[in-house]
């Protein structure tokens, strides 16, 4: 069953295009990699979904339903989580009320806390510091955690790995991972083997337009294709 | 010539420090915080969340006033007992709350909603546009009922039962009853205000939304109607506020007090740090100790009233030097 389908948004900052005609779908259960060079278009084409930053042309489709132009707390509520580029937790709120706060209404609130801690069992022995002072894996962990307790359906995870030292990269990975096995994942990462090997497919998106996808398996990161787009 | 005046400022300094004078300040200068704290509070979560500095903050506590005191000299005969005021007066209370929630509600809706995307000063226009209208528009009701829009409503103060204006013998000084009641009312908003932001979900929702508004969008909350809650609390907040000032004689119920209250309020805000409600309480107290101070020194040393007034502002001037964001302000607020 095709999750999400974007069919050609042309999405603006102000006056500036940035995505140009940007249309790919994703099936439920898989992960998808977005991938390209800074500046592309790629956590656009992540807000474009949400309708953070509705697009002037094209469409946005959830499940078959057409959402373009709907409030972002609509599309939310759907079952589409964010994790978002810079993770931004909320930093004067404690762990625990970080949590807390991405729990939908109506869900039960305690159990869904203690399901993120099982996840993460770091965030539990700081649940009542305030977030801002966690690392910044650790920050990571509970943006996951934030997506995962929103009993999301598709989460869209923009940088995940970003600033974080390679052994806490790993962590985050195997988090991914495991989200994967209940989540449909669109993922937008630079770090290009890291995205392959979580990935099953991979969008390559380059100056506002999707320029080519492949399988993840069949593509290794020294791919002669790839490096083309992505070289600066 | 030094001497002299250096002697005679150690004799002020010796009575200052008398245990009775020191104590009689400081329960002063509480009561002067739990005002502050009235006047400020809704306009520091209004700031906090929206990022709006809403100028028309001094016109609802000023209708506040007025409304409160329509009210009470509407319920209250001169027959009525201590005991049949104080209840007329949370009738009052509750009901101007209400009133000027509704009102910041509609406001929210109607006006402030559609300017969200624009530069603050968009809001800063609208906001001083609307003060001077409702302004103006009391001061029209007001004259048509044959009273003075600059001087105090004295019917309304008339409502206060007699025992606020008695002193309390508590030992040490005799207290002015007043000025326990308004410590105790602002006590309890600052309790009430606390918990709601602390232990409830809708609290945590507001400062969540206060840090990144979009982020909690994001979480599948409506932040535009928390938006519209939080401007009614506010506005509400001072109607509140309004209404406790038209029984204290060194405020009460006129036009002007929009503008009396609005800077003070600004000033509060500014110290607390800009949108923190922990800031804007230890704000107004530090405000609300000062301004007590320097009163009794300007009163019984220098006697030059209008000075204490202005030491509210040098206290903002000294801030904005030495910590531009405030006491427990961060490098950037209300942005969304």
């Amino acid at each position: 069953m095709t999750l999400l389908e974007v069919e050609d948004a042309h999405t603006y900052y102000g006056e500036s295009h940035i995505l140009e005609g940007v249309s790919f779908e994703v099936e439920a259960g898989e992960v998808v990699a977005l991938i390209g060079r800074n500046g592309v278009g790629k956590t656009t084409t992540l807000r474009t979904i949400l309708q953070l930053t509705p697009p002037r042309e094209g469409r946005v489709r959830y499940r078959g339903e057409d959402v373009t132009g709907r409030e972002t707390h609509e599309i939310a509520e759907k079952g589409v989580g964010w994790i978002p580029e810079g993770r931004r937790i909320f930093s004067q709120l404690s762990v625990e009320e970080n949590v807390r706060v991405a729990v939908p209404e109506g869900r039960n609130v305690e159990s869904a806390v203690e399901r993120a801690f099982e996840t993460f069992p770091d965030l539990r022995d700081h649940r009542d510091r305030d977030a801002g002072n966690l690392s910044g894996g650790q920050q990571q962990m509970l943006a996951l955690s934030r997506g995962l307790v929103g009993d999301n359906d598709l989460l869209l995870v923009d940088e995940p790995s970003e600033g974080l030292a390679p052994l806490i990269v790993e962590r985050v990975a195997e988090a991914l991972a495991a989200a994967a096995d209940d989540t449909t994942l669109l993922l937008v990462e630079q770090n290009l083997p890291l995205a392959l090997d979580l990935a099953d497919r991979f969008y390559v998106l380059d100056n506002g337009q999707v320029v080519d996808e492949g399988n993840a398996d069949e593509t290794s990161a020294d791919d002669e294709r790839l490096r083309r787009y992505l070289s600066a | 010539m030094i001497e002299v005046v250096l002697a005679g400022f150690l004799g002020s300094l010796g009575e200052f420090l008398q245990p009775s004078n020191l104590a009689s300040v400081f329960v002063d200068g509480l009561s002067k915080a739990a005002l502050y704290v009235m006047i400020a509070s809704g306009l520091t979560l209004i700031f906090g969340l929206m990022g709006v500095l809403n100028f028309a903050h001094g016109s609802m506590t000023m209708i506040g006033a007025y409304l409160g005191g329509l009210l009470m000299v509407l319920m209250v005969g001169q027959a009525s007992g201590p005991g049949a005021r104080l209840l007329a007066f949370f009738v009052a209370l509750a009901v101007t709350f209400a009133v000027l929630a509704g009102i910041g509600g509609v406001v929210e809706v109607g006006l402030i909603r559609r300017l969200y995307d624009r530069p603050p000063v968009y809001q800063i226009l609208l906001t001083f546009g609307l003060t001077l209208v409702l302004d103006e528009l009391v001061r029209i009701a007001v004259l048509f009922y044959g009273m003075q829009p600059t001087s105090d409503w004295q019917a309304a103060l008339a409502t206060k039962p007699g025992f606020l204006d008695s002193s309390v013998d508590l030992g040490l000084v005799s207290v002015p009853g007043l000025d326990l009641f308004e410590i105790a009312f602002g006590a309890a908003t600052v309790v009430g205000l606390w918990a709601f932001l602390t232990r409830t979900r809708y609290g945590l929702i507001i400062r969540a939304g206060s840090e990144d508004a979009e982020m909690t969008e994001a979480l599948g909350i409506d932040v535009r109607r928390v938006f519209t809650v939080v401007f009614a609390l506010g506005a509400g907040v001072a109607g509140a506020a309004g209404t406790l000032l038209m029984w204290d004689a060194s405020w009460a119920a006129s036009v002007p007090l929009a503008a009396d209250t609005l800077l003070p309020a600004f000033v509060v805000v500014i110290i607390g740090g800009l949108g923190t409600f922990r800031g804007t309480v230890v704000a107004a107290v530090i405000v609300g100790m000062t301004d007590a101070v320097m009163t009794w020194w300007f009163q019984n040393v220098v006697e030059f009233t209008g000075l204490p007034e202005m030491t509210i502002f040098l206290i903002l001037v000294i801030m904005l030097i030495l910590k531009p964001q405030g006491l427990f302000g961060v490098e950037e607020v209300g942005g969304h």
